[in-house]
């Protein structure tokens, strides 16, 4: 903490990768979701 | 294949202009941006929080957009984008909590401090929480489509009011809040420099043009599992 407090610009970093890792998580379930209607649609 | 490409150029550049321009006192040269008192390098993140902020109401006005033509229509493909979008805006509302909270820690020293914009922030992910909630609680695919579509609209009516009026005429620490001894805060009274500007609303364009793609891919995969099986898409 003290550390970020010092070199803000890490804050600003922490908080494009929190938003990244958000996006990636919500595409990372759409892919899912995608994956099971391919694998259904074979059967 | 356009949306993507132009999409792809333009978050790169927000990205590498909005992390990677100095800050100057006393700015020169077009890519220096000024120094924001009692912000200084975390006025970056006014290029990545806002737009997630931004995001979620475009989202939930689209998603009132479609029940108020599913309500019109009856076509389930508009609950479908109703849904979709109201989706996208609660993951976007997430994500505008969680990075205020972490500028937060650092600006006003703990993660939550219920100030105006934090509480209606919060009460605003209550009301879609609720959205998603009486979705799932209810089996029948047109009942649940009908009163999902009618609570949208209620649901996005407050929307400009928890963004854009509460924190504004109550006095609070966010920037823009009533009193803020530093005028009405960056965003509102356009302190911002021509080229913070510049990289800012770029940025909104930027982000506005994913949640574009998103919500396409969301509909698409919706559409492939309605087509499948009817009563059970959401």
């Amino acid at each position: 903490m003290e550390f970020l407090g010092q070199h803000q610009l890490y804050i600003v970093m922490l908080i494009v990768v929190a938003i990244w890792l958000g996006i990636y998580w919500y595409l990372f379930r759409l892919d899912r979701r995608l994956r099971n209607l391919e694998q259904q649609s074979k059967h | 294949m356009a949306l993507r490409i132009t999409l792809g150029i333009l978050l790169t550049l927000v990205l590498c202009a909005g992390i990677g321009f100095p800050l100057s006192q006393n700015p020169q040269h077009w890519y220096e941006l000024p120094v924001i008192p009692g912000l200084e390098e975390k006025a970056r993140l006014i290029f990545f929080h806002v737009p997630t902020a931004w995001l979620s109401v475009i989202a939930f006005l689209t998603g009132m957009v479609f029940s108020v033509r599913y309500l019109r229509r009856r076509d389930p493909m508009d609950d479908l984008r109703s849904s979709a979008a109201a989706g996208l805006g609660f993951m976007f509302c997430i994500l505008a909590t969680l990075t205020g909270a972490i500028w937060a820690k650092f600006n006003w020293g703990s993660f939550w401090n219920w100030d105006p914009r934090e509480t209606s922030i919060f009460v605003l992910l209550l009301i879609y929480g609720a959205y998603f909630s009486l979705r799932s609680a209810i089996e029948n695919q047109e009942k649940r489509s009908t009163l999902s579509a009618v609570y949208s609209i209620l649901a996005a009516i407050t929307v400009p009011f928890f963004i854009f009026i509460l924190p504004r005429i109550t006095s609070g620490l966010h920037p823009g809040s009533k009193g803020d001894p530093d005028g009405a805060g960056p965003v509102v009274q356009f302190q911002m420099s021509p080229n913070m500007r510049v990289i800012f609303f770029t940025s909104l364009f930027a982000f506005t043009l994913l949640f574009i793609w998103m919500f396409q891919l969301r509909v698409r995969a919706g559409k492939l599992e309605m087509d499948r099986d009817p009563q059970q898409a959401s």
